[in-house]
């Protein structure tokens, strides 16, 4: 554990966790319980390489806490894996199961591999190694992986076809994030940024606005923003703005229209990765502005959706007075410095973890179907997720109103709450 | 074109129709000699076909006299004047032939005959003369299998009759066989034989001195030819050989002969073309099994072959010696269009692929399996076709285009360009390439360029002179204007600007240009209105860019994109050709699926054959139109789906408007033998031609076409710099010996050092992504790949920021290094992630990628040096001086009193040396210049300079209100590239009006100049001035530019300005 002061995730994971301790006035028992992963398992994959020689990678599985059910969690392959991360992010995943409200703990695993060295088949030996040596520990009912960095479905499915060959039967809700046919779900897509407008929509509500009434500027235009706007657009809002990253200048622009964006006409002039042809959007009277304005527009919702660490004390000021909403659709948007600024000047924050919690959600749904072996149309997913993110908010939103709270607090103080409660009433603390 | 090129449709009728009944007379002739035997019915058949081809044949009457006998279909007498023709078999008369009339007719040039009849009557009398040549030939075959099959000694002096024909027909010949029978027993101890020769040659006796070693000339030896004429040698031979072997050896060396006669033509310099074209059918026919040949004879035959038809380059020629058949110079041959009295070559481009395509036909085995490889029919123009052209049209003029100002040239191109596509070409080069066209039909083509500049080791000339593509399409006469046009237009691009600054560069501007062309097919298929192969790319033997410690520098890279090739050969800024490593195939560049996604091809060049034109499509839109049609779909594309890659869809279930494609090649590199092939291609070729090669290649779904071999390129992507061994050890700022890639750094002013120390004790992961915006900072503020980035771990990390500073692209894109030092923690050193978070912009902006491992035995790391120069960050950057522990920006000339780091790198020895020199210090050489920085830069700032001063001294200080003016940035530091703009910083104090007529006015310079670089360099801008206007309050407050007066680095230099 570092000492030395240097930035460590687990410890910062820690720090956060005893931030909100402090604020909920938990006690000594359950903050040394929640403070480190309930179960860590260390093991070796042997691999037979390409070349012939033998060589053997290390594997880690967290499960931080599985009081609300079985643990859920990415599986990451990174050269510099460290067993810290992997806690860290496990903990991550338990306070983010709990703020929406879906009966999973948290987990996490990785292995010490860079993919960029390793053929295929070599991977292949090592999703199948890592499936082996937790066959007894991971399951529907137990610990539930999916994919992270690095890894993607096709990993998904060796670890799923090799645990379900050593169980002897069909076990799809075992891994999530497979492709649809496979036991994947449907709406998977359109999750994340649906749930981010779901949200909106609540705050909205609950400030008296209409949505007719409001206009939004998007940073990005991937596929959280463009199915955010989708839905938007739909409840009758006005989106004036988008950002995307043109490969060619190696810089962001902003398309602006007053009149509003047409959403459909930009992504047919809109490649894969969301970059949006420049020559045509101007055509099309679109106004083709540096990248860093997308903070200064006149709008009343910003929906940050491209990258971490945007909203910095940098920019934070340039931040318009009209501004009610700052839903984050990214991860991490927001500096801590900017944050503050933001707190201060009261705009109603949806932070990160509530507003994105839409793609989580939709792997729970996955993993709900493929244990019932019944899967669900699209509509009904959507449906679906659209009543647990509105629980999800209100909980979150109503407690902040009621005890004045930095709506970011308030979400850490929800879902950690459940933890500590879902453990106290199973007896453990 | 000309009208040269239209030849009158009546006026060729009517010629047509004068000569039909000759011709129709000469096919009947043959006819009846062809298929006639020893008979005297053929004679009779061949009286009967002659008379049609008269004036009046109606009383046309022919009689043929031959071997003592008188042939003569009604034996009518003549009435007047008879033409006569001799029948001649090696130079002995043997017949005659007669045409007359049996009534009278009147005078015309000859008697009652035309001169065409006269001409008519000598050319039957040849065919005649062949005819009975070819009864006497067939005898002697019998003779010959009659002593064959009857067992050899049994038969009787079989060699007789033979010989004596040959006594008969080549005196000189049968000389030089009874000569050569005669050396023979003389080896095997026949003493009568050498006293045969003595006699021969008039010497007692065989001067034993002859063979030693004498100062003196021999003397010559006089053949007495009369007593070789005999038939004594041969029934001396007879006695000691037998039949069989007298024979076998007579014929051998008779075959020889025939090679040595070609061996005469070739050796001759004055030989033209067709000369040689002519004799090698006569040595190809005369000679059908080449075994027979010593192998010396072949080699000598091979090198002169290479000499005269393909280039003279001697390493080239070494290769060809051993790996080129006569048989290959033959096919070449047929393909040749030859101006009269040529003697031109084909150029290093043509010699390159055919080279490499009989290598791989006859060097592939079982262990190194090539599949079947086919070159791309191709039709050649020898290289003095162009002077032959330039002599056509008077042209000459041209010439001396190479030594005028480089100015000059670019302003008259466009002319030079517009001359040669007005001009002709001679008739007989428009008929070659009218046959050729016929040949290939209607598809597309390529016309390229193959000078014998071109391809020289260390002299790669690629891109620099033009290939065309003709789309071919519409009738005969228009194909053919087109592709003479873009002849002319290739021709014309040996005057332009570029490869005559590129040549100057290189001292080979008095190397007399020739350039061969190459008309070759393009390989594709046609898919609705567009042409194009399913794949292509370029395949390097040796790779300069790896991803990962697994892969080694032998493993080789391809770059693999859709469609025409250009995409693969040539960078593009906005695009990823798909890279794939041969000898390791299953490690890619990007995992990810994501990542795999972005770095694919996104665009597709092909022909479109209704507008004739070269386009580039987006690749999605393409697939979206041509849907399965695709040649070679599974092999080039994976559906995306889910967030998964898997197999294209088999054709009946592709639906393009449902089905995502991604361009991985994944179905080609997994479910197909073909990378296998290609890796064994690569190694063959590279054993072959003892140097690593690239090679052009192109799929058409069905077939793998190699397109172009040649040594690897050295100047574009890299060439190894001498690592110096004295350097001494406080000039060398690190070393390395780990995946070193061989390349070309600039020098170096500036460098960026995150020390690993102290970034690992940062606490907090806001302050580690600080570091990676002050990185980006840095990156725009730092002259342009005149500096480096030397940071810890994992560039780009985007998980853990704690094992690298978590840079994207765009905050290094100005780099001219990443370096990732790998520091030893305990027992432990990190690995390294060798840039593949974004490896693929590394390839296509040419950022050198070098790791350090400070720790490990013989490294030298300089920590003094990088920690202990001054740090320009606060300075540079106030706002993030917190950070100055952390990230150094040192002036490499500010600590070292002037001095750069040089950076060189040495794959073939494995090590790579940064080091601090002077700047007078000339770069290593042979330090190859990189397509984007050529050299030479003195010139590039200088003349900047000069402007900037003179703008300086010009200005109306007081009309406009300017205070001071400033020069700062490339110009400056003497760094300024062929495109690099004038940075000017004028402090003023004028008011709005002044100051937008000061601008006015520097715009007015800023185009000027613009257009004087653009005549210089080629490169366009709008305008060279980059200007920024500040004011009192911008240098009080030191905001914006205005911090550049007085900065710490790189500050702005102030200019005299006039009296104004």
């Amino acid at each position: 554990m570092a000492s030395n002061g240097a930035y460590n995730a687990f410890e910062m994971a820690r720090a956060q966790f005893d931030h909100i301790a402090d604020l909920i006035g938990l006690d000594e028992g359950a903050r040394a319980f929640l403070r480190t992963p309930q179960r860590e398992f260390h093991f070796t994959i042997p691999v037979h390489m390409d070349d012939g020689t033998v060589q053997v990678f290390q594997g880690f599985r967290c499960q931080h806490n599985d009081a609300r059910g079985p643990s859920k969690g990415g599986i990451r392959f990174h050269p510099q894996e460290t067993i810290d991360t992997v806690r860290a992010l496990s903990m991550w995943m338990t306070w983010k199961c709990a703020v929406v409200d879906i009966p999973l703990g948290g987990g996490k695993g990785g292995v010490i591999c860079d993919p960029h060295n390793l053929s295929m088949r070599e991977q292949e030996q090592i999703c199948r190694g890592f499936a082996r040596q937790l066959a007894r520990n991971i399951g529907p009912v137990l610990d539930v992986p999916a994919p992270d960095v690095m890894t993607n479905a096709q990993h998904m499915l060796w670890m799923m076809d090799e645990f379900e060959e050593i169980q002897g039967g069909h076990f799809p809700g075992v891994i999530t994030g497979k492709p649809v046919g496979m036991g994947g779900s449907l709406g998977r897509t359109e999750a994340t940024g649906y749930g981010v407008v779901y949200t909106i929509r609540e705050a909205l509500k609950e400030l008296n606005i209409r949505p007719n009434d409001t206009v939004a500027g998007v940073q990005g235009f991937g596929n959280v923003a463009q199915y955010a706007i989708e839905l938007y657009t739909q409840m009758g809002g006005k989106v004036i703005s988008v950002s995307c990253w043109d490969q060619k200048d190696q810089c962001a622009y902003v398309f602006r229209k007053m009149d509003g964006i047409d959403l459909p006409q930009l992504q047919s002039i809109t490649d894969r990765f969301g970059g949006i042809d420049q020559a045509k959007a101007k055509d099309l009277g679109y106004e083709v502005l540096p990248g860093d304005v997308w903070i200064d527009q006149d709008v009343d919702i910003l929906i940050p959706s491209a990258l971490e660490n945007s909203i910095t004390a940098e920019n934070v000021e340039k931040i318009s007075k009209r501004v009610k909403i700052i839903a984050e659709g990214a991860n991490g948007p927001t500096t801590p410095d900017a944050d503050k600024v933001i707190h201060e000047r009261g705009i109603h924050v949806i932070p990160d973890f509530l507003a994105n919690a839409g793609g989580v959600t939709c792997s729970y749904f996955e993993q709900v179907q493929s244990n019932m072996n019944y899967f669900w149309e699209k509509d009904e997913v959507l449906g679906k997720l659209d009543v647990k993110m509105t629980a999800a908010y209100s909980a979150v939103s109503e407690l902040a109103r009621k005890q004045n709270m930095y709506m970011r607090d308030a979400a850490y103080v929800v879902s950690i709450n459940r933890v500590a409660e879902a453990c106290r009433q199973r007896g453990w603390i | 074109m000309s009208d040269e090129l239209r030849p009158t449709p009546d006026g060729l009728m009517a010629s047509l129709t004068e000569r039909a009944k000759e011709l129709n007379c000469l096919y009947h002739v043959e006819e009846a000699l062809r298929q006639g035997g020893a008979t005297d019915e053929t004679f009779m058949s061949l009286l009967r076909a002659i008379p049609p081809g008269w004036q009046y044949p109606d009383v046309c009457e022919a009689r043929l006299t031959i071997e003592g006998r008188t042939l003569s279909l009604s034996g009518a007498e003549p009435a007047g004047g008879v033409l006569r023709a001799d029948v001649v078999v090696q130079d002995e008369k043997v017949g005659v032939l007669e045409v007359f009339y049996t009534d009278d007719r009147p005078g015309e040039d000859d008697g009652p005959f035309l001169k065409e009849e006269v001409r008519l009557i000598n050319t039957i009398a040849g065919l005649v003369s062949h005819f009975v040549l070819r009864l006497r030939l067939q005898d002697l075959q019998k003779d010959w299998e009659a002593l064959r099959q009857g067992g050899g000694d049994t038969g009787g002096e079989i060699w007789r009759s033979p010989l004596h024909l040959l006594r008969e027909s080549d005196r000189s010949l049968y000389l030089r066989i009874a000569h050569k029978i005669l050396n023979y027993l003389c080896q095997i101890g026949v003493e009568e034989a050498q006293e045969m020769l003595a006699a021969a040659s008039g010497v007692n006796g065989v001067n034993e001195e002859m063979s030693g070693e004498v100062n003196v000339p021999a003397d010559r030896t006089a053949h007495d030819p009369d007593y070789l004429m005999s038939d004594a040698p041969f029934e001396l031979a007879s006695r000691y050989l037998s039949q069989t072997e007298v024979l076998t050896r007579v014929q051998n060396w008779m075959q020889e002969d025939k090679a040595s006669s070609l061996l005469r033509v070739l050796n001759n310099p004055r030989s033209p073309l067709p000369e040689i074209v002519d004799a090698m059918r006569r040595f190809q026919h005369g000679i059908p099994d080449k075994r027979i040949l010593r192998s010396s004879t072949l080699k000598t035959l091979r090198v002169s072959l290479t000499q005269r038809l393909l280039t003279e380059q001697i390493d080239f020629v070494r290769v060809t010696k051993e790996n080129m058949e006569i048989e290959d110079f033959y096919d070449l041959t047929r393909r040749m269009i030859i101006p009269a009295g040529s003697h031109g070559r084909l150029g290093g481009k043509s010699a390159g692929m055919l080279l490499a395509h009989c290598i791989l036909a006859r060097s592939a085995d079982e262990e190194h399996p090539v599949g079947e490889i086919k070159v791309p029919k191709t039709w050649y123009l020898p290289s003095d076709g162009l002077h032959d052209f330039i002599g056509h049209n008077d042209l000459q003029d041209v010439i001396e285009q190479k030594f005028r100002e480089v100015e000059e040239i670019r302003q008259e191109y466009p002319d030079i360009v517009r001359l040669f596509k007005n001009s002709t070409f001679p008739t007989r080069v428009v008929n070659g390439l009218s046959v050729a066209l016929d040949d290939f039909a209607d598809v597309p083509l390529i016309v390229r360029s193959s000078s014998l500049l071109e391809d020289r080791l260390g002299t790669a000339f690629s891109g620099k002179y033009k290939s065309l593509f003709v789309a071919n399409q519409g009738t005969k006469a228009e194909r053919l204007e087109a592709l003479a046009d873009a002849i002319a237009e290739v021709y014309a691009s040996t005057f332009g600007p570029d490869p005559i600054e590129y040549r100057r560069e290189r001292g080979l501007l008095e190397f007399n240009e020739e350039m061969g062309i190459l008309i070759q097919e393009v390989v594709g298929r046609k898919v609705g209105k567009y042409f194009f192969p399913a794949f292509a790319g370029v395949a390097f033997s040796n790779s300069e860019f790896r991803w990962s410690p697994r892969i080694q520098r032998e493993d080789g890279l391809v770059r693999l994109v859709p469609g025409l090739g250009t995409r693969a050969v040539d960078r593009v800024s906005d695009d990823y050709p798909t890279l794939l490593v041969p000898g390791k195939p299953n490690l890619r560049a990007n995992v990810a699926v994501d990542e795999v996604v972005r770095y694919s091809p996104h665009w597709i060049d092909v022909i479109n054959l209704e507008a004739g034109t070269l386009e580039t499509r987006n690749l999605a839109d393409l697939v979206r139109e041509v849907g399965a049609d695709y040649p070679g779909l599974e092999k080039v594309f994976s559906s995306l789906r889910d967030g998964m890659l898997g197999k294209a869809p088999p054709r009946v279930l592709f639906d393009p408007e449902k089905t995502e494609l991604v361009a991985t090649f994944d179905g080609l590199a997994y479910s197909t033998p073909f990378i296998g092939h290609l890796n064994s291609m690569l190694d063959i070729l590279e054993d072959k031609l003892d140097t690593p090669v690239d090679i052009e290649f192109a799929h058409d779904g069905e077939d793998f076409y190699l397109l172009q071999c040649r040594p690897q390129s050295r100047s574009d992507e890299s060439a190894p710099a001498p690592i110096p061994k004295d350097v001494e050890t406080r000039d060398i700022v690190f070393t390395a010996d780990k995946y070193v890639t061989n390349g070309w750094v600039p020098d170096i002013t500036n460098i960026v050092y995150v020390d690993p120390d102290a970034y690992g004790e940062l606490g907090s992961r806001e302050e580690m992504q600080e570091v990676a915006r002050v990185v980006g900072r840095l990156n725009r503020l730092l002259p342009m790949k005149r500096f480096i980035l030397l940071g810890p771990g994992r560039w780009g990390s985007r998980g853990d920021v704690k094992l690298g500073v978590s840079v994207t692209y765009a905050d290094i894109s100005n780099t001219a290094m990443l370096i990732e030092i790998a520091r030893r923690k305990g027992d432990y050193v990190p690995d390294l992630s060798f840039g593949t978070h974004f490896f693929q912009d590394l390839v296509e902006s040419r950022i050198r990628y070098l790791p350090l491992y400070p720790d490990e035995e013989g490294i030298v790391f300089n920590q003094h040096f990088l920690l202990g120069s001054p740090n320009l960050l606060a300075g540079m950057l106030p706002e993030f001086a917190h950070l100055e522990k952390v990230v150094r920006v040192i002036d490499v000339a500010d600590a070292t009193e002037g001095r750069l780091l040089r950076v060189l790198l040495n794959a073939d020895l494995g090590e790579a040396l940064a080091m601090l020199v002077d700047p007078t210090e000339s770069a290593a050489e042979p330090a190859p210049t990189p397509e984007v920085t050529p050299r030479l830069p003195v010139q590039y700032w200088q003349w900047r300079l000069r402007m900037a001063e003179r703008i300086a001294k010009e200005i109306d200080a007081t009309r406009y209100g300017v205070v001071a003016i400033y020069i700062f940035g490339s110009t400056k530091n003497a760094t300024a590239g062929p495109a690099s703009d004038i940075d000017l910083l004028v402090h003023t104090r004028g008011d709005a009006r002044q100051s937008a007529e000061l601008l006015s006015w520097l715009d007015g310079w800023g185009r000027c100049l613009s257009e004087m670089n653009f005549l210089r360099t080629g490169y366009r801008t709008e305008t060279l001035l980059d200007v920024h206007l500040v004011t009192d309050e911008d240098i009080a407050n030191r905001t914006s530019y205005a911090s550049k007066i007085g900065a710490v680095t790189d500050a702005a230099r102030e200019l005299p300005m006039g009296d104004g």
